[in-house]
């Protein structure tokens, strides 16, 4: 599966459109979580954990998105999006991961 | 304020400050002292409590003898703040801030400001509390279930249903495919535009969903996975809308198609999702 954020898939013609693909995941507001992390910017740390936290919610929702993708009989998503919102919780911490695409049949 | 009152408050200041920097000086001595033969409990050294002790009883006791009256240890602050920025953050950086410091400065601002403090530790702290470990919720809960049960019983005399939380359901290749078989390409790109089409102009549909306004869910993990179901859902809501509005204005595609989260409303008490594009025709 190939993943772009561009236009055009270089090098490979776009056969058909298959239509689009969405994922999303959520990191849930963990209070013990949350109150650490909150102590860990307090020192000005970086928080490797919840960037860990970040990078799992992250790759959720892009297998979501590409095993729909496959079940539509693409081979690529091109006008890849991916956003993060804030969606508040204990202390701000509920984070909405978003992705969404194209998909795509190529040669 | 006549020559005289100031020239009075003038000398107390002066005398006030001697004590504070005796008391400082007397302080940092102490903590010196046990740095010097590390004196500890557990790692723990033992100079965090008896130098800001020994500067306020030095400063207290200086300033009784020369002014007749106790100024407030403010020589303790200070020798609180300098021995928890050497010891926590200087020397052992990792520690950094954690629960011991913040109990140490709670006690010492409660030495300084009693009523406030317990009042802050009171309302705040106990507040704080019941709101993470959910004691109310559980006593409203038991309260209310109990009263339901007995209701049903006695006033409607048939069997109490419990109401059980579930999860809205939500198939996601159900969705996929109910989105792809609008009749209707969905394009992220602006790729297409190359082959021939009409412009139809800009499109907007927003879906407003209301946020679970509970504060203690009894199983956050199912709380979480609610909240996802519910915005899958509102998306597809939104997107179906989008495809409405363009279906309307004669066009069968939307390109650069965007779609944003957000929370509005008074504290962010609603999700709003977004779906916006270009709407065209594609012959």
């Amino acid at each position: 599966m190939i993943l772009t954020s561009a236009n055009t898939l270089e090098n490979k013609e776009i056969i058909e459109y298959k239509g689009l693909v969405t994922g999303e995941s959520l990191i849930g507001s963990n209070i013990y979580k949350d109150l650490f992390s909150g102590v860990r910017d307090v020192v000005g740390g970086r928080t490797s954990q919840y960037e860990d936290e970040l990078r799992k919610a992250r790759e959720v929702a892009l297998q979501s998105m590409e095993q729909k993708a496959e079940s539509l009989g693409a081979n690529a998503i091109i006008g890849l999006k991916i956003s993060y919102d804030n969606l508040g919780g204990t202390m701000g911490n509920t984070i909405l991961v978003t992705v969404y695409g194209t998909a795509v049949k190529s040669e | 304020m006549n020559f005289r009152e100031r020239e009075v408050k003038i000398t107390y200041l002066r005398e006030a400050i001697l004590c504070i920097a005796v008391g400082t000086a007397v302080g940092l001595a102490v903590y010196g002292f046990f740095l010097h033969f590390n004196i500890a409990i557990f790692g723990w050294n033992l100079g965090l409590i008896f130098a800001p002790l020994g500067a306020g009883y030095a400063e207290t006791a200086l300033a009784n003898r020369i002014i007749g009256e106790n100024i407030g240890a403010i020589s303790a602050f200070i020798l609180f703040i300098d021995t928890t920025f050497y010891s926590f953050i200087l020397k052992n950086p990792t520690l950094g801030v954690n629960v011991l410091t913040f109990g140490s400065i709670a006690v010492i601002l409660q030495a300084a400001f009693p009523t406030l403090i317990n009042y802050i530790l009171v309302v705040g702290g106990l507040g704080t509390l019941s709101y993470f470990l959910g004691i109310f919720k559980r006593i409203h809960t038991y309260i209310k279930n109990n009263l339901e049960y007995i209701y049903y019983k006695y006033v409607l005399k048939k069997p109490y249903e419990v109401e059980i939380e579930t999860v809205p359901i939500f198939d996601e290749n159900a969705s996929n495919i109910r989105i792809n078989n609008l009749d209707f390409y969905f394009i992220t790109s602006t790729d297409i535009l190359d082959r021939h089409h009409t412009n139809l102009g800009q499109f907007h549909a927003t879906v407003i969903v209301e946020k679970d306004k509970r504060l203690i869910h009894t199983n956050p993990d199912m709380a979480e996975r609610t909240v996802l179901n519910k915005l899958k859902q509102a998306k597809d809501d939104c997107l179906i809308e989008l495809t409405e509005c363009i279906k309307a204005a004669g066009g069968n595609c939307v390109v650069d198609l965007e779609i944003q989260y957000g929370l509005i409303g008074l504290g962010g008490d609603h999700f709003q999702v977004n779906a916006m594009g270009m709407g065209i025709y594609l012959n």
